[in-house]
């Protein structure tokens, strides 16, 4: 039976009804969250859903009977921007404790792009206690989301044993012990001022033995983030990454696997059959590779302090191929990501100028993956194909940064 | 003559011998109070290194700073970085003790020490300006050589090298206005040396980036009014902007 009002309120009300769902968004104009919380709606027709946003409601903002629209101020101050932070994290956590909600939807920007289905799909796990963490299998073309195509999935995937194509997800759906887990990870981000550092919650999942789940999200207005300028970006992405899995080293050592390896075939070929028929237009890499010429001539001295011999030889090759044979193999990449990791453990140069080497590096691999997205004929791959033999790429040479990351001065191959 | 001559070289011979005879004690406790406040240094180097990796100060360091002192420390190790400053502070002390040891022992009204410690303390300072320059010039040239790497600059390697020997130097003439060596000289030939580099950099950068500095600037230019060029088509944006990296 319904009973909640029509009208939504603007502070907190301790006498509405615990609500079993508690969602969470970031600061949205009104049109956006007049239409997120219509979605919220659709979404979730019978379950009471409380949404919890930190901008003030307008007056004539009307919501179905049980979603519960309400202001609350943050704990610690949120930067925004175009990814979830340390800070949307512990405020969720503490409106979920002030609710006594047992799931809670973390939505990031643009959240009123996503559909209803998407929505319901995210809540269900959580809402039926069969997930901890439910992350989002956002519909994405084969030129968005790169970085996370080479570096992030890959290596989330090889080092923790874990599914989710978009471990930097903008959007999840977490049960009270994840919230929990994550609040206590941000809290020591934002005690030290870090309000704006990056989680990983599916890192955080694996470590705790948490289960994650993915769901169908479908397309989604992805927000742009705030610098334009991609070394500073990757920089930050990848050394947060990078920080991560510092710090679960303990954890991640001891072999897993995300997928047995029939699997992994499986996988692959389901991600192959899913192609387009016709190859993807091949864009512009002429400049990425241009600026990956340029950085061998002028880093080799400092990839040389990173990389080891074998992969020194690979860029060697790779910057003397041309254009129309252009193509980074799976391992050697692997190879790279890993030696970077473990180069940013050993600060073996200063971390910013690290990160700053990785770019050209980076954007070689992406021309690759151009590359072999625009190839038709048989034998091509599909880029979701080439994504999920990259990740197990990864996987294979998961025994390399182990070794390397046990004896750095014995193991140099 | 011959009997002269003898005895004056019999009698320098024995002031020189007096002389040393007299310098030797001094020089010996100069010698004594090095190696034993070195040998002391050592000591307290094992020590504190001992102390500070049984605390896992290394560790603890890196978690609570993401600062670069962990990445200018030798080896990457403040726990060795703290154990060096140590050592060479006992290494440091002990020449300052010598020499005062040193004036101690030596005759008359020489005031040796109060011309060498300053003199001494000078070149300490003088090698800790060499040392951070050095590191400063090191840092910096390898942030512009990535920096302009990634910027597809061409010459990104001549600008790297530019500023490393700029910092380089100003911090020799620094150390060597430190130590007041050369004077006025000193500062002559850096102010020209300096100069040089700088303008030698400015013509670089501006011949070599006129492209980059006109395309800036018709960016900021509005579009020309298209009317009577309607049979043109607009430019198709290349397919590189369409690339999504997040």
């Amino acid at each position: 039976m319904a009973t909640a009002s029509t009208i939504s309120e603007t502070a907190n009300s301790p006498g509405s009804p615990a609500a079993s769902l508690l969602v969470t968004l970031t600061p949205l104009p009104p049109d956006a969250l007049e239409r997120a919380l219509a979605n919220l709606a659709i979404a979730f027709p019978e379950q009471p859903v409380q949404v919890a946003t930190p901008d003030p409601l307008p007056a004539n903002t009307q919501t179905a009977a049980r979603v519960h629209a309400f202001t609350y101020t943050p704990a610690a101050p949120a930067p925004g921007g175009w990814v979830l932070t340390a800070a949307d994290y512990l405020n969720a956590y503490k409106v979920m404790q002030d609710h006594a909600a047992s799931g809670c939807l973390l939505l990031g920007p643009e959240a009123q792009s996503l559909q209803p289905e998407a929505l319901a799909g995210l809540g269900s796990g959580v809402l039926a206690g069969k997930s901890d963490l439910t992350m989002p299998l956002y519909s994405l073309g084969p030129r968005d989301g790169l970085v996370n195509s080479a570096i992030l999935y890959p290596t989330t995937r090889a080092l923790f044993g874990t599914r989710p194509r978009y471990p930097l997800a903008i959007d999840m759906a977490l049960s009270r012990r994840m919230a929990e887990k994550l609040a206590t990870a941000a809290q020591r981000f934002t005690a030290s001022g870090q309000s704006g550092a990056l989680l990983w919650p599916v890192a955080e999942a694996a470590a705790a033995a948490l289960s994650v789940n993915e769901t169908q999200a479908g397309t989604r207005a992805i927000p742009a983030p705030d610098s334009v300028d991609l070394n500073t970006i990757l920089a930050h992405v990848a050394g947060s990454l990078f920080s991560d899995i510092e710090a679960k080293a303990s954890f991640w050592q001891r072999s897993r696997l995300a997928y047995s390896p029939k699997a992994a075939a499986a996988h692959t070929q389901a991600a192959q059959a899913e192609a387009a028929e016709e190859a993807a237009e091949l864009p512009e890499i002429q400049p990425m590779l241009d600026s990956f010429r340029l950085a061998y001539s002028n880093l080799h001295e400092i990839w040389s302090l990173v990389l080891p011999p074998n992969s020194l030889l690979g860029l060697k090759k790779l910057s003397v191929t041309s254009p129309a044979e252009f193509r980074m193999p799976d391992g050697l990449w692997a190879r790279i990501v890993y030696d970077f990791v473990l180069a940013y453990r050993l600060r073996t140069i200063n971390r910013g100028h690290l990160m700053g080497a990785l770019t050209p590096l980076y954007l070689a691999w992406v021309a690759s993956h151009l590359r072999l997205a625009s190839l038709a004929g048989p034998g091509s791959l599909s880029p979701e194909a080439h994504i999920e033999a990259l990740a197990a790429a990864f996987e294979a040479d998961k025994p390399y940064l182990v070794s390397r990351w046990r004896w750095p001065d014995r193991f140099n191959p | 003559m011959g009997q002269q001559v003898g005895a004056a070289l019999a009698e320098s011979m024995h002031r020189v011998t007096v002389k040393l005879v007299s310098f030797l004690p001094g020089l010996l406790a100069l010698l004594v109070a090095v190696v034993v406040l070195t040998a002391i240094g050592a000591l307290v180097a094992v020590i504190l290194r001992r102390i500070l990796a049984s605390a896992r100060f290394d560790e603890r360091f890196g978690k609570t700073q993401n600062a670069t002192v962990a990445d200018l420390a030798p080896s990457h190790s403040p726990t060795l970085l703290i154990s060096r400053v140590a050592f060479w502070a006992c290494v440091v002390l002990g020449v300052i003790i010598g020499i005062s040891a040193f004036d101690a022992s030596y005759p008359g009204n020489t005031q040796i020490s109060s011309i060498l410690i300053p003199y001494l303390t000078h070149s300490i300072g003088a090698v800790i300006i060499l040392l951070i320059g050095t590191v400063v010039a090191r840092f910096l040239s390898r942030s512009i050589l990535i920096g302009a790497v990634n910027l597809q600059m061409q010459y990104a390697r001549f600008l790297s090298l530019g500023v490393k020997w700029l910092v380089l130097v100003l911090t020799a003439a620094m150390v060597l206005d430190h130590l007041e060596v050369g004077g006025s000289i000193v500062a002559l030939a850096f102010g020209i040396l300096f100069g040089g580099i700088v303008l030698t950099l400015s013509l670089a950068i501006g011949l070599g980036s006129r492209d980059l500095v006109s395309r800036s600037l018709e960016k900021n230019v509005e579009p020309p009014d298209r009317t009577g060029f309607d049979d043109i088509p607009p430019p198709t944006p290349r397919p590189t902007e369409t690339l999504r990296h997040f």
